[in-house]
C-alpha cells in the first residue's frame, strides 16, 4: 500500500496540477466563447437546443471542476452562466435577445486572468474590469432615467432601463437581473413586482423610489421584497450604498460553519445539507483539535454535539468561552435532548441555541443561516466605519500588516494606496457636512466597487482612505487608480439647488521585504503628498 | 479490514488527476483510473476495490448507467459507491442517493480534504 506524503510534497504536486489545468482553460474557454458566439448567428431552433445543451454540459464541467483547481471564482461565474442556459432550456424558448450577452460573459470568461493558478488560494484579476452586477431601472421620466443610469453606470453597475411594467416584464421574461431600481406612483404596480419576484428562487434586491412615502405604498413595498425606499429630491449616492449592501449580503462570502460532532454519519449529512445552502462546512471529529481548527477555518457559527466521548459539547462551550477572540462567535448544540430545563441550563452556561436531532434539512440551514447572518452583521457593526461600511482606521491598520506578511511569504508583491478627498474642507464650508459626507460616501462605493473582494479597503481618516492590494504590482495599481480618479471626477454631487464636482489625490507604494508596514505607509503618505503638490487629482507613485 | 483499493470512473482528464492525487498522496490509497462506465465494468472485478467513486456526467455511458452495471457484478454487493457532481438541487442528491449510491460528493473538492472524505463515506457504510 502506498503512504500519505508530507504536505509540501503534495501542495507542489498539486500546484502543478494547478498550472496544467490554467493552461487547458488557455484553450477551451475562447473555444467556448466562440461556440456561444456561433448561437447568436443563423441557426436552426432544433440545432440551437443541440448547442445550447453542449454548452451547458461544458459549463457545468467547469463549474465542478475549477475549484479544486484553485479557481473558485471561475467555477461560480460558470456556474451562474449555466443555471442561466438551464432556464432557457427549461422555458424551450431560448431568448435570442440573450445570446449577445451570453456571448460577451463567456468572452469575459475567457480574458480572465489565470496566472493564480499556481497559488491555493487564487487571486482574481486586476487587469479586466470586474463584471457589473446587473440592474434593471424602470423609471417613466426619461430625465431622472438618464441621470440615474448614468450614475449607475459610473459606479460599475450594467444597466437596462425601461419606463413601464410591461417594459419590466419583458426584460424578465429574457433573464432576471441581480437587483431592481424601481419609480412607481401606485401600490398596484408593486403586486405585479412581488408576483415577478415571487417566481424566481429567491427574491432580487429591490429599492423602490416612491412618489410619496405613506404607509400603504411602502407596506406595499415590502411585500414586494423592497430592502430601501426612497422619495424625490433623490439621494442617489444613498441608493448607491443600500443597493450595494443589499447585493452584498445576497451575494456575499459564504458563511464559515465548523460542525464538531463524533458521528460520522450525522455529519457528512450536515454539510452537505449546508454546502448545499452555499455555505463553507469543517467537520471536526476529534475535540482535541477544536482550537487549532477555530484558528485556521475562522468559522462564524459553530455545531457543537452535546453528547460526546471524552468531553462534553457544554465544556467545549465554555472552553471556546474562555477566549476572547471567540466570545462573538455563535454556538448552537446539537443534540437528542428534550429536556427543556437542560437545555436551559446549558445555554446559560454557554451557547446560544439548540438544535433537537432529528432535524428537518431546512430547519437546519434557517437555524444556522439566521446565527450566521447575525454574527457576521455585529462584526461588520465593530470593524467597519459607520458612514461608508469600509474597515475602521484600527481594522485596516491591522490589515496592512497582515498584508505585508502574505506578501514577504509568497514573494509577490503588494501595494499599499493612500487616497485623499482634493479640498475637502471647501466642500464643507460651501455645500455643508451633509454634502460632504455624501462625497465620502460615493467615494467608498466607487472604491468597493472597483476593487477585488480579496483586496482591503479602510476610511483612515476624515476624507482620507488606505487600500491594501495583494499580488499587485506598483504598475497595475497606477492602471486602476488612475481610472478610479477618472471615474470620480465624472460624478455629480448635489446640494441646496447647487451641483459639483470634487476630484481625488492618491499615493501608491509597492511592497518589498526590507520595508515594515510603517514604513510603506510614510512612503505612500509621501506619494501623496506628491501628488497634491504636483496639483492635486493625479496619482503619484512612491520611488 | 481497512480501506485500500478506489476505483474511479470519470471522463475528464484534470479531474481524474487531481483526485488521483488526493487520494494517492493525500490518503495513501491504491487507485484505479477509469475514463469511461464500459470500461470501470471490464476492469472493476480484476481490481476487486473496497469503494468506488463515480462520475455523473459522462458521454455515452452515465454514472447511474455504470452503477447500474455494477450492480451485476455478484462480487461488488457489498462494496461502497459514491457519486460525484458539481452542484446540483438538494432534490437531485437525494434522486442520486435513490439510485442506490452510498454519498454524493459535491465538486468541486478540496483535493487536500478528499481522502477524508471517502474515509468517512467508507466507515459509515461498515456500519
Amino acid at each position: 500500500m502506498m503512504t500519505a506524503r508530507p504536505k509540501d510534497e503534495v501542495r507542489d504536486a498539486l500546484r502543478a496540477l494547478n498550472e496544467q489545468f490554467a493552461e487547458r482553460l488557455r484553450r477551451e474557454l475562447p473555444a467556448l466563447a466562440a461556440q456561444a458566439e456561433r448561437l447568436s448567428g443563423d441557426m436552426a431552433g432544433e440545432r440551437r437546443a443541440i448547442e445550447l445543451d453542449d454548452l451547458r454540459s461544458r459549463l457545468h464541467r467547469l463549474a465542478g471542476a475549477a475549484g479544486s483547481f484553485g479557481q473558485p471564482a471561475l467555477g461560480r461565474e460558470a456556474w451562474r452562466l449555466e443555471q442561466r442556459i438551464a432556464r432557457w432550456l427549461e422555458a424551450s424558448e431560448p431568448a435570442e435577445a440573450g445570446f449577445g450577452e451570453l456571448a460577451e460573459a463567456m468572452r469575459e470568461l475567457a480574458r480572465k486572468d489565470l496566472s493564480g493558478a499556481g497559488d491555493t488560494a487564487p487571486v482574481p484579476s486586476l487587469e479586466a474590469e470586474p463584471a457589473g452586477q446587473c440592474i434593471y431601472l424602470m423609471e417613466s421620466d426619461p430625465q431622472a432615467c438618464r441621470l440615474i443610469s448614468q450614475t449607475l453606470r459610473t459606479f460599475g453597475y450594467q444597466v437596462q432601463a425601461c419606463h413601464d411594467l410591461d417594459g419590466l416584464e419583458a426584460l424578465f421574461r429574457q433573464q432576471p437581473p441581480d437587483a431592481l431600481v424601481l419609480a412607481l406612483h401606485a401600490c398596484d404596480a408593486l403586486t405585479r413586482v412581488k408576483a415577478l419576484q415571487a417566481g424566481l428562487e429567491r427574491p432580487l434586491p429591490l429599492m423602490v423610489i416612491g412618489e410619496r412615502d405613506d404607509f400603504d405604498i411602502q407596506l406595499a413595498a415590502v411585500r414586494a421584497g423592497a430592502e430601501g425606499f426612497f422619495t424625490r429630491p433623490l439621494d442617489l449616492t444613498r441608493l448607491e450604498s443600500r443597493l450595494a449592501r443589499s447585493l452584498e449580503r445576497q451575494q456575499g462570502e459564504p458563511y464559515r460553519v465548523l460542525i464538531v460532532d463524533d458521528d460520522a454519519d450525522l455529519t457528512l449529512r450536515y454539510s452537505l445539507v449546508l454546502r448545499g445552502a452555499r455555505m463553507e462546512v469543517q467537520a471536526l471529529d476529534e475535540p482535541v483539535r477544536l482550537f487549532e481548527t477555530l484558528h485556521a477555518f475562522n468559522p462564524e457559527v459553530v455545531l457543537l454535539d452535546l453528547n460526546m466521548p471524552g468531553c462534553s459539547g457544554l465544556e467545549l462551550a465554555q472552553m471556546i468561552r474562555l477566549h476572547d477572540d471567540w466570545l462573538r462567535i455563535p454556538i448552537i448544540y446539537l443534540s437528542v435532548e428534550t429536556d427543556a430545563s437542560r437545555q436551559m441550563e446549558a445555554l446559560v452556561k454557554a451557547g446560544d441555541d439548540f438544535i433537537t436531532k432529528p432535524i428537518s434539512d431546512s430547519a437546519l440551514v434557517s437555524a444556522v443561516f439566521s446565527h450566521a447572518q447575525r454574527a457576521r452583521a455585529l462584526s461588520a457593526a465593530l470593524t467597519r466605519d459607520g458612514l461608508t461600511g469600509l474597515l475602521t482606521h484600527a481594522s485596516i491598520k491591522e490589515q496592512l500588516l497582515v498584508e505585508v506578511d502574505r506578501a514577504r511569504r509568497s514573494g509577490r508583491p503588494a501595494c499599499v494606496v493612500m487616497l485623499d478627498i482634493d479640498r475637502f474642507k471647501q466642500v464643507n464650508d460651501s455645500h455643508g457636512h451633509a454634502a460632504g459626507d455624501s462625497v465620502i460616501r460615493a467615494l467608498a462605493n466607487l472604491l468597493r466597487q472597483r476593487l477585488r473582494r480579496v483586496d482591503s479597503l479602510g476610511r483612515y481618516g476624515g476624507e482620507e482612505f488606505l487600500a491594501v492590494l495583494p499580488d499587485c504590482s506598483a504598475t497595475q495599481a497606477l492602471r486602476i487608480f488612475d481610472h478610479i480618479r477618472e471615474r470620480f471626477a465624472e460624478l455629480t454631487f448635489s446640494a441646496g439647488g447647487a451641483s459639483f464636482q470634487a476630484t481625488l489625490s492618491a499615493g501608491i507604494c509597492e511592497t518589498n521585504p526590507a520595508l515594515d508596514a510603517g514604513t510603506l505607509l510614510e512612503q505612500a503618505d509621501r506619494a501623496l503628498y506628491a501628488a497634491k503638490h504636483g496639483g492635486r487629482n493625479q496619482v503619484c507613485v512612491a520611488d | 479490514m481497512e480501506l485500500k483499493r478506489i476505483l474511479h470512473v470519470e471522463d475528464d482528464p484534470s479531474i481524474q488527476a487531481v483526485t488521483r492525487l488526493a487520494l494517492e498522496m493525500v490518503g495513501g490509497f491504491e487507485v484505479l483510473s477509469c475514463s469511461s462506465g464500459p470500461q470501470a465494468l471490464a476492469q472493476v472485478d480484476a481490481f476487486a476495490p473496497d469503494l468506488i467513486l463515480l462520475d455523473v456526467m459522462m458521454p455515452g455511458m452515465d454514472g447511474p448507467q455504470t452503477l447500474a452495471g455494477l450492480r451485476e457484478h455478484p462480487a461488488l454487493a457489498d462494496v461502497p459507491v459514491a457519486f460525484m457532481t458539481a452542484k446540483v438541487h438538494p432534490g437531485e442528491i437525494e434522486h442520486l442517493r435513490g439510485l442506490g449510491a452510498q454519498e454524493v460528493i459535491i465538486k468541486p473538492f478540496d483535493p487536500m480534504q478528499l481522502a477524508q472524505q471517502v474515509r468517512l463515506i467508507w466507515q459509515n457504510s461498515r456500519r
